[in-house]
């Protein structure tokens, strides 16, 4: 070899206690190289990439720079070597703008014995206006979109020259307009001999954009090579170690439900999991008209988001209809009007009956909702897993009906159930949920809803970050709970995900409905144009164009 | 409406002197009478800065009175074993700031909840200042030279309200104007984010509650200083106050984040309350009534209009 790698890794292990997060990982860099590192949860791409940034020290192994090895004792120190780091959950201080996001550690401009606001902000300026002329400088970063955080991590990341951009899931909370800026910016990046270190779970974005990949597998280098060597399906045998399987085999702990394997695949087939004696029927067959399907089980009305913009759509049951649209279209908006829990004008219906106020007067419905983001939204890390399914409807887990103290038994069991049903993969019912991997903190937010009849599911980013066996489960489980006779309403960012789960499209551009599609209408195209307000006029809405 | 919440707090304290000048023009809305209340509201104002820091963290020091106190009664022994002006301040700043350290410490590296470490270290400040003092006020020793660092005027201005006015610009200036300041907002807005970009997020905590501290420590100084004595709870009304103060500034500007112009105004508004009701005779009862009902109006202004839960 005439010349080393820019960064090479080799054969690192890291245990905490007795899990070994690594076992061998090895990663070689290219200078300007676009390099995807990929594995399921759990595989130890985290811990790899907090070990690069010196917040883990190896137990084992090297880490080369240009030939030299080094070791990396912190962040500051990873900094100086022109390391940057973007991590999974973005992490810019809420109430401080891009400008004062960019600048934090560094050592500020000063004009006489004050800072000089202006230098710093002409010097993020300078930085934004190559990738992001678009990004508000001024606005807090609790109030940009989630793509905009993304932008602001990245200004913030090139403030200083930087020889790699590592990105953990950059693009899990962009949808596919923003995502595709980020490519460019990527793209970018290697052009000026920056090389990006890219994990993603979106595979066909791995294929499209990488030049190099890597895969970890339990903690393990299992292959690496040029991505034109190899394909998705590759990708996915290197990833789980089998033929494409839906296992969790990535995870290091032992399964928590020992029934976990025996009754593994039936989690996807409705008719033999209704059969598990300790489960209640998640679903009664609901009677009369809901069996033909032609009575909407949701019909909404709404107006939402804070220009008010008017919608207005129905779902029957059955059906799990996608909502799609750029990231600040009003997805998340809306379902979380429907759901009640923020002011809305209008009107929902449930099975043809208004609903009480709030979340409580949805639930009592039998509506259920998935939130975005599981960790700031979905989870109580400070109860256990087995409380955090028993939240949403405690008064069921009652050991007498009329004192309102819940039976830790009953909700054992309950736990049992579901965890064995979504094949849930945890050390314990009683452990803080913060100690699941994203997949299975993703399945207890379904389990929730699961010990009550769901009449409609409102789910926003179903499988954002979660691995390719997880996803396949969580898939399975929604198409689970939509022939059990519920209307699903599924918001993502993902469009394979769109596609291959839903039976009808709506699509929202800038808070409006611009786009119903179902049948041939529903190509990946015309969802996209519609996303992007290009939708041409047969396509735009009115009611009744359903089948 | 946006501007009456945005600024809220600043319409509140100017219609109270508005109202308080119009009941009593002759007493409350004088000249000397607003450069008294300055003087009024000095400690506290110091004190209350001190929180502050500490507040931009998201932590709470709740040992700051019992600083207070000890620094004076510890000010108060030296001085009767007849130690030196100069040697008794540093000292007693010193001690303040170890104090200040430990607290930081304990929560910057053991994670322990601020207000329980700090509970339980100002009690243990308040032991050791009952120890020194046999639980009685001290007054024999103090040099006329250190009283006068509490008393009097300068070019017309009370002493007091020099301190805090150079306190106010200094830590102005630290918490506004340097990147040790800045870090601590970036801290206290996000923890995890300030580790990862590798800020120095331990010992910027152990500072702040130093300095916090040493400001209490100050305060404490001060305050015999000015009374010639010391009592062993002499600090005791300044807690609640001080985080009053703070809670108070952050309705006041700034994305609802501490900063020492808005303790200031929090600060103004608590001793113009104070020294208003005692001018019109309201008894002290209702002068505690009206306070926390003003306080809790002016938070609730402020969240008003923003969603339930």
């Amino acid at each position: 070899m005439s010349q080393s790698p820019f960064l090479a890794l080799d054969g690192l292990v890291k245990h905490f206690g007795a899990t070994k997060a690594l076992d061998g990982a090895d990663l070689v860099l290219e200078a300007g190289s676009v390099h995807a590192l990929v594995g399921e949860n759990g595989a130890g791409k985290s811990t790899l990439i907090k070990t690069l940034s010196g917040l883990y020290q190896p137990d084992a192994g090297a880490i080369r720079l240009d030939g030299q090895p080094i070791s990396i004792d912190g962040p500051r120190s990873a900094e100086a070597l022109g390391l940057r780091f973007i991590h999974q959950e973005l992490n810019l201080v809420p109430h401080f703008d891009t400008v004062d996001n960019a600048w934090i550690g560094r050592r500020h401009p000063r004009r006489g014995p004050f800072i000089d606001g202006r230098a710093m902000r002409a010097r993020v300026a300078e930085v934004a206006a190559r990738i992001a002329p678009d990004l508000p400088l001024d606005k807090p970063a609790a109030r940009l979109t989630p793509g905009q955080r993304q932008m602001a991590e990245i200004v913030r990341a090139l403030m200083e020259p930087a020889r790699l951009v590592v990105m953990d899931e950059p693009t899990s909370s962009l949808s596919e307009g923003e995502a595709e800026r980020l490519h460019d910016i990527v793209r970018q990046l290697s052009a000026e001999r920056c090389a990006v270190l890219f994990i993603s779970h979106r595979l066909d974005e791995v294929v499209d954009l990488c030049d190099r990949y890597t895969v970890l597998r339990n903690g393990r280098t299992v292959g690496a090579g040029s991505v034109s060597d190899t394909s998705r399906a590759g990708l996915v045998a290197m990833m789980s170690g089998t033929e494409i399987a839906g296992t969790a085999s990535g995870q290091p702990s032992l399964p928590l439900w020992e029934r976990v394997g025996e009754r593994g695949t039936a989690s996807v087939s409705p008719d033999e999991t209704i059969a598990a004696p300790a489960f209640p029927h998640p679903n009664p067959p609901h009677k009369g008209e809901g069996a033909s399907g032609q009575n909407p089980v949701l019909a909404a009305d709404l107006g939402f988001g804070p220009a008010g913009s008017h919608v207005s759509f129905a779902i029957r049951p059955g059906e799990i209809v996608g909502l799609y649209g750029l990231v600040g279209a009003g997805r998340s908006s809306l379902l979380k009007t429907i759901w009640g829990a923020t002011p809305g004008r209008g009107l929902i219906a449930l099975d043809g009956q208004v609903p009480g106020p709030g979340p409580a007067g949805r639930i009592a419905r039998g509506m259920a909702y998935v939130p975005e983001d599981r960790r700031r939204e979905g989870l109580a890390n400070s109860l256990s897993i087995e409380q955090n399914l028993s939240l949403a409807h405690l008064s069921d887990f009652r050991a007498l009906a009329s004192i309102p103290a819940p039976s830790r038994a009953k909700i054992r069991a309950f736990a049992q159930a579901t965890g064995a049903r979504l094949r849930l993969v945890a050390a314990g019912p009683d452990r803080s949920p913060a100690t699941l991997s994203g997949g299975n903190q993703q399945k207890l937010l379904f389990g929730r809803w699961l010990g009550r009849p769901i009449r409609v599911l409102l789910v926003d980013e179903p499988t954002r970050g979660v691995d390719v066996g997880a996803k396949g489960e969580i898939h399975g489980e929604m198409r689970r709970i939509a022939a059990d006779g519920a209307a699903v309403l599924m918001a993502t960012s993902d469009i394979e995900e769109l596609l291959a789960l839903s039976t009808r499209v709506l699509v929202l551009h800038a808070g409006r409905l611009v786009a119903e599609l179902d049948g041939p209408s529903l190509t990946r195209a015309a969802v996209v144009a519609a996303a992007f307000g290009h939708a041409p006029d047969e396509q735009m809405p009115p009611s009744e164009r359903s089948a | 409406m946006i501007l009456l919440r945005r600024y809220g707090t600043l319409f509140a304290l100017a219609l109270i002197v508005l109202v308080f000048t119009i009941a009593s023009p002759q007493a409350f809305g004088t000249m000397s009478n607003l450069i008294n209340i300055t003087q009024q509201m000095s400690l506290l104002a110091i004190v209350a800065i001190g929180a502050t820091l500490v507040m931009v963290l998201g932590e709470f020091d709740l040992s700051v009175s019992a600083v207070v106190s000890f620094a004076g009664i510890a000010a108060a022994a030296l001085f009767a074993a007849g130690v030196p002006v100069p040697v008794v301040m540093i000292a007693v700043l010193v001690a303040a700031v170890a104090m200040g350290a430990i607290s930081g410490f304990l929560v910057a590296r053991y994670r322990v909840p601020s207000f329980i470490a700090t509970l339980a270290f100002g009690t243990v400040i308040g032991g050791l200042t009952f120890w020194i003092s046999n639980g009685a006020t001290m007054f024999s020793g103090i040099p006329a030279g250190f009283r006068d660092l509490g008393r009097g005027t300068l070019a017309g201005v009370p002493v007091p309200t020099l301190w805090l006015i150079g306190t106010a610009i200094v830590f102005w200036l630290l918490l506004d104007q340097t990147e040790f300041g800045r870090r601590l907002y970036a801290i206290g807005g996000n923890r995890e984010a300030a580790r990862l970009v590798g800020l120095p997020v331990r010992r910027d905590m152990v500072v702040a509650f130093a300095l916090c501290a040493a400001l209490a420590g100050l305060a404490g100084l001060l305050l015999t200083a000015r009374l010639g004595s010391a009592h062993p709870t002499g600090g005791g009304g300044y807690l609640l106050q001080a985080y009053a103060a703070v809670f108070l500034g952050m309705t006041a500007f700034r994305e609802g984040e501490p900063s020492v112009p808005g303790t200031l105004v929090g600060a103004a508004i608590i001793a113009v309350i104070s020294n208003g009701l005692t001018i019109l005779g309201v008894p002290s009862f209702l002068q505690d009534l009206l306070t926390g009902a003003i306080i809790l109006a002016a938070v609730l202004v402020r969240n008003f209009g923003r969603d339930g839960d």
